[in-house]
Parts: C-alpha cells; sequence; structure tokens
C-alpha cells in the first residue's frame, strides 16, 4: 500500500488503532497498539519502541555478559518501520488493524538484528542474481484443551490433548475433536490474508499442522507469524492452550518444515527435463551450500535448550547432516518429480525456531553454494536414523550447534558478523540460564525447567 | 597434574575445573592432587547442578551430574559456598576416605591472593577482549585503590575488599555483584556488560 492511499483504507474499514507487530530473533512478538493518529504520525520511521527488548532473554533476564556496537549505551529507542503491505483490518477485532513491522535505528537503517530484515536482504541478494525465491512452512503446534492459568498451575504437564490421548496422525476422529477450534483459525486466517491450504491431526496427542500456499519469502514467513498468533489468541478464547515448544512432552516434538524453491524468468530453476535425475547444476550447487552449512544453521533451526529434544533417532526429526531424494528421514529432502512442484523440503527446524530466521539461514547456505563451488556429498540411501555414531551427526545440543554457528565463516558472510555474534551470545547465554537457574543438564527427559521457560512463549 | 573436561562441559564443570587448576599451580596442592585417587561429586543443594571429580594417576576428570560410584559427595548451595556466613556443607563418606575428603575440602578451595593480586590477574585476562574498558580504577571502600589499563580510565568499581577478592578471584560475576549491592560502578553499561562477560568467562576458565 502507498502511503497516499492510507488514510482512504483506514477511513474504509474505520479504524481507530493499530496492532504493529515485530518480531526478535527469539520469535517473540513485540509491538504496541497506536492509535490511529499516532500510527500515520510516525509515518515513515514508525512508532519508538525501547531498545532493551533487544537485551533480555525468553525469561526476561537482561542480557548482561556482552554488548554490542548496534546497541545505544543509555538504552534509547528504535523504531518499529510499518510495512504497509502487511496492514489488514480483520473483522474479528473490529476498528483495530495489524501491521507487521521492521526494527530500524533512528535513522532508518534495518538493525542487524532485525530477523525480518535480514530475511529481505537475503532475498535481494537472491533477486540481484536473478532468482525468485517461494517458500512455505509446514506449522506444528499442540493444542490442550486446559486453559492459561490452568496448564501454568499445573506446571504444563499432564496436559489433556484437544484430540484422542495417543498418537495416531491423520486420524478423522482427532480432526473433528479439534474442528470447532480450528474452524475459528481458519476463519481468522482468512479475514488476515493468509491462504491456508489445509490443517490435520499430526502424530502427537493434541498436534495440529497447518499448511499454507508457497509465496515470497517474507510473505512465507509473515504468515507463519500470524498463524502462531491466531492459534494462540483462538485457544485463550475456547480456554484452551497452545504450545509451540519443540518438545513439550515425551511425545513426538513440534517441528516447522519449510519448503522453497526458486524461480529464474518464471521457470523453476531447480529442475532440468534434459537430466535423468532431473536436478538442475543450480540445484546441485545449492543443496552443496546448504549441506556445508547445515552443522551451524542448526543453531538457528533448535534455537533452545528443548528444542535438542526433538531431535533423536526414530523421533521423526532429522539427526544427521543428510540429504535424499523423497526421504524423510534426512535433514534436506528433496522433491524433483515435476517442474511445478520441484522444491527443497527443509526439515530441521523446530517449533520453536524463528521462521525469518529459518529462511535466512536457507537462503545464506544455498547463497554460499552459488559463490563458491563445494563438493556436494552423496545422498543418504538408508534412514537417517539408527545410525553408528561413527557416522557424522547434527549438532545435538545448543552449545555444540552454537560452537558450529560461530565457526561458519559463510553464514557469517551472509548472515552479517553482528547478527551472528549476537546469536551465538545470546544461544550460549541459554544454556547458562539453563544450567544455573534450575534446568537439569543430566535429564534425559523434558524437564519443568524448559516447560516454565518456553511452554507459553515459543 | 592434567585437568580433563567432558564433552560439552556444564558451567559447573567449568568452574570446579577452574579451581582444580589454580589448585593445581599451588605446590603444596599439587602434591595432594597428585596423590588423590577416587571419585567425589559436589551437588547443589538449591538447584539439579551437580558434578563429579574422579581423580586418577594420570589427572582429575570433571562431568557432570553425580557418579554412581562417588565415594564422598558434598552438598551444599554451590553458587554461595565462597560466602563469609554460608551454611556448612555436608558431607557423605569422608568416614570411609578421611584423607581424600580433607583433600577434596583443601583443593577446592585453593589459596588466593590479595584483591589486587587477583585483580592484576583478572586484568590480563580481561584486557585482551577489544571490547573491555582501556583503564579500570579499582577502589576498595576499605581503603586502597588501583588503576590497571591505560589512561583515560574508563570504568570504576567500588567495593570492599572481600567482594573485590571474590570478583577478580572468579568466585563471584560482576553484574551479579552490581544487582546484589555489592559492588558499585562508574561507567557505561556497555563495559558492566563487557566486563560482566569476562568475569563470567573468568569463574569459567577463560
Amino acid at each position: 500500500m502507498e502511503p497516499e492511499s492510507l488514510e482512504a483504507w483506514l477511513d474504509q474499514h474505520a479504524i481507530h488503532s493499530v496492532r504493529t507487530e515485530g518480531v526478535t530473533v527469539d520469535g517473540l512478538v513485540i509491538g504496541k497498539v497506536l492509535s490511529r493518529r499516532k500510527f500515520t504520525k510516525s509515518l515513515p520511521l514508525g512508532n519508538a519502541i525501547t531498545e532493551l527488548v533487544f537485551g533480555y532473554d525468553v525469561g526476561g533476564t537482561p542480557y548482561l555478559a556482552w554488548w554490542n556496537e548496534w546497541r545505544r549505551d543509555a538504552l534509547g529507542d528504535y523504531h518499529q518501520q510499518p510495512d504497509l503491505d502487511t496492514l489488514v483490518a480483520p473483522r474479528f477485532s473490529p476498528g483495530q488493524a495489524r501491521c507487521i513491522v521492521d526494527h530500524v535505528d533512528l535513522q532508518g537503517n534495518p538493525l542487524p538484528v532485525c530477523p525480518r530484515s535480514i530475511l529481505r536482504r537475503l532475498t535481494d541478494r537472491l533477486a540481484g542474481l536473478g532468482f525468485q525465491a517461494k517458500a512455505a512452512f509446514e506449522i506444528e503446534f499442540m493444542v490442550f484443551t486446559e486453559s492459561r492459568a490452568q496448564a501454568r498451575r499445573q506446571g504444563f504437564r499432564n496436559l489433556t490433548p484437544l484430540t484422542l490421548p495417543r498418537a495416531l496422525g491423520y486420524h478423522i476422529d482427532n480432526t473433528a475433536m479439534a474442528t470447532r477450534y480450528m474452524d475459528e483459525v481458519c476463519r481468522r486466517l482468512d479475514e488476515l490474508g493468509v491462504p491456508w491450504e489445509a490443517w490435520h491431526d499430526e502424530a502427537a496427542p493434541g498436534q495440529l499442522e497447518i499448511n499454507v500456499e508457497p509465496a515470497d519469502p517474507i510473505t512465507a514467513a509473515d504468515h507463519a507469524l500470524r498463524i502462531r498468533q491466531v492459534t494462540r489468541e483462538v485457544a485463550h478464547e475456547f480456554g484452551h492452550t497452545v504450545t509451540y515448544m519443540a518438545k513439550p512432552n515425551e511425545e513426538y516434538g513440534n517441528g516447522l518444515h519449510v519448503h522453497h524453491s526458486l524461480q529464474r524468468d518464471g521457470s523453476a530453476a531447480f529442475y532440468d527435463d534434459a537430466r535423468p535425475d532431473h536436478h538442475s547444476e543450480l540445484l546441485e550447487r545449492w543443496l552443496a551450500g546448504l549441506m556445508a552449512t547445515i552443522n551451524g544453521a542448526v543453531s538457528v533451526m533448535a534455537p533452545t535448550v528443548n528444542s535438542y529434544r526433538r531431535m533423536v533417532g526414530w523421533a521423526a526429526a532429522p539427526v544427521t547432516p543428510s540429504w535424499g531424494e523423497d526421504n524423510k528421514s534426512t535433514a534436506i529432502r528433496l522433491l524433483t518429480r515435476s517442474p511445478g512442484a520441484t522444491r527443497i523440503e527443509h526439515r530441521v527446524a523446530a517449533a520453536d525456531a524463528n521462521p525469518y530466521l529459518v529462511l535466512a539461514t536457507v537462503f545464506a547456505g544455498g547463497l554460499a553454494g552459488l559463490a563458491e563451488p563445494i563438493p556436494l556429498p552423496a545422498p543418504l540411501a538408508p534412514a537417517g536414523w539408527g545410525l553408528p555414531p561413527s557416522m557424522p551427526h547434527l549438532p545435538a545440543t545448543i552449545t555444540k550447534a552454537a560452537d558450529a554457528f560461530a565457526a561458519d565463516a559463510r553464514l557469517r558472510e551472509q548472515l552479517g558478523a553482528a547478527f551472528t555474534d549476537y546469536w551465538v551470545n545470546t544461544r550460549r547465554w541459554e544454556w547458562l540460564m539453563f544450567n544455573t537457574t534450575g534446568g537439569d543438564a543430566s535429564a534425559t527427559e523434558v524437564g519443568d525447567w524448559e516447560r516454565n521457560r518456553y511452554f507459553e512463549v515459543m | 597434574m592434567a585437568v580433563r573436561l567432558e564433552d560439552d562441559p556444564t558451567p559447573l564443570v567449568c568452574i570446579i575445573a577452574t579451581k582444580l587448576r589454580r589448585a593445581a599451580r599451588t605446590p603444596e596442592l599439587a602434591v595432594r592432587m597428585r596423590a588423590m585417587r577416587g571419585v567425589a561429586a559436589l551437588r547443589s543443594t538449591v538447584d539439579p547442578q551437580a558434578v563429579t571429580l574422579r581423580f586418577e594417576a594420570d589427572g582429575v576428570t570433571v562431568s557432570r551430574g553425580v557418579a554412581p560410584d562417588a565415594e564422598v559427595v558434598i552438598s551444599a548451595d554451590l553458587m554461595k559456598m565462597s560466602d563469609p556466613d554460608a551454611p556448612k556443607p555436608k558431607v557423605s563418606g569422608a568416614a570411609r576416605k578421611p584423607k581424600f575428603a580433607l583433600s577434596l575440602a583443601k583443593v577446592l578451595e585453593p589459596p588466593v591472593g590479595t584483591w589486587q593480586e587477583e585483580a592484576r590477574a583478572f586484568w590480563a585476562f580481561a584486557s585482551q577482549h577489544p571490547a573491555s574498558p582501556r583503564g579500570i580504577r579499582v577502589v576498595c571502600l576499605e581503603g586502597g585503590e588501583l588503576v590497571l589499563g591505560t589512561e583515560p580510565v574508563e570504568y570504576e568499581l567500588h567495593g570492599k575488599a572481600a567482594a573485590l577478592l571474590a570478583l577478580f578471584s572468579g568466585d563471584t560475576v560482576l553484574g551479579e555483584e552490581l544487582l546484589a549491592g555489592h559492588l558499585y560502578a562508574v561507567g557505561s553499561l556497555q563495559h558492566t556488560a563487557e566486563l560482566t562477560g569476562r568475569s563470567l568467562a573468568w569463574m569459567m576458565g577463560g
């Protein structure tokens, strides 16, 4: 939307306030509800927001162990710059519009730790090479029938799944049990302009998955952001509770698989009809970049201590740095049946990952593969689970993954040194918090510390 | 005397290993450590933190948790062990291995220097970090001060000798001590954060 059309649009939808929605590296949505006058007056820079929101962890503890050059010493303000193309006026919140924002400094420059801006930078880089990317997330989450307050009283343990209390998947009885809730979710997604394609019962009790039409990368991540919000809001109104924790209990975990493809001049750039396997040379270079950076990428895709509970063998999540043709036990699954359906499914990310950063990290790896020749390892033919320890495995802890991310010069170059340093520090901080504020480093199962820290906010 | 850490160590493993390395640098304690054979554990009474120390002929290995074969187990509020009024730790198994338990207590509390000596050692480590202030002034509220680094001084730390000693010898973390009011600072948030990070790293062995 052009700024000059804004007033007319606000009039047309009888808007009296606008909710701004920005995202932190942890994927928390932060913003304000602004009066219409304040919203329009604050353009083009957007409303101010304290820089402290980039200076504390998901538990609310300030990061007091390092500093970043982009931070303001006296804890000043940054701005939430609205992306007017995301302005929506859903009927379910009459008079209140919603707008997704980018985080910028006082001069309007994107903050190096603004996930949406990082993704945009990489998407622009791709565009500069003549490619348009498309992406779509598979959004997994769990719904329980206890209210948030009740769930909290129970320590988020022994909750009642919205569906049958047993792992089935795609079960129509389960679907029926979730229909009233999901009908309302989907109605709201329609109003928000999120083109959902399908939802279904997933493998764990209470677990549901929503699929969305492919879109440009920023829009795809915006869709994921809005789906998270809507599923929470509707759950709250239904007296239910929702979590995007990677592993809230000992059932299957929540993933955030992301599909992506590249087009050049409207054609599928990953597909080559002339080759028997249909793999274009570009696909193989891109894939080589993804594989070369996959250990570091795990840090972004498994951002919490709890994320690694999901990444165990035989639990549907990948555990090896591997790729394969239509192989769901690998980290990267290739689908090259036809030009229109050709895509890469990156299966590492947990549901607690930040969708903007997940896509940015995928593109960072792919771009690294385009920037230099990298040997492509052979595909993994067997199942990717139960392999002997002598074979390569993905980093299995938050510290190992942070070390891999810190050591990856390719990811650093693509994602930026300022973001890389900030990210590594925040992950090591998360490890410190886990170990020194009540987490049990020897525990092999999900603990209370994890549930208390992540259940409600991830 | 080699001090080995488990793969992917926890903070407490790093902290205890740092103490053991300090002990190993002390001639009398190094002799004592070389003679130690057995398995000991330290268990926090306030949270799940725990470490096992395995003393063998070729060194000591520190790992998380309490090993089932731990012969001596010390239970304490591990974060407050250096407090002057900290409650006495509970020790089990000492009766069966009194000499080992005594040596364990000694090597876990290696001697420290004066606050000025410890400050100089800390500064030699912290000043290597590019974001540290160029110079700091340390003011002891009971008298005396020390300037470390180069002028102009960009950061000041004030506190009693015991609090300064605890910080510089790696027993406490700057940010926590400031929040608790045990130490005071004059300087930027940036330097407070960076020096807190340095003190954390110092506590965990650099």
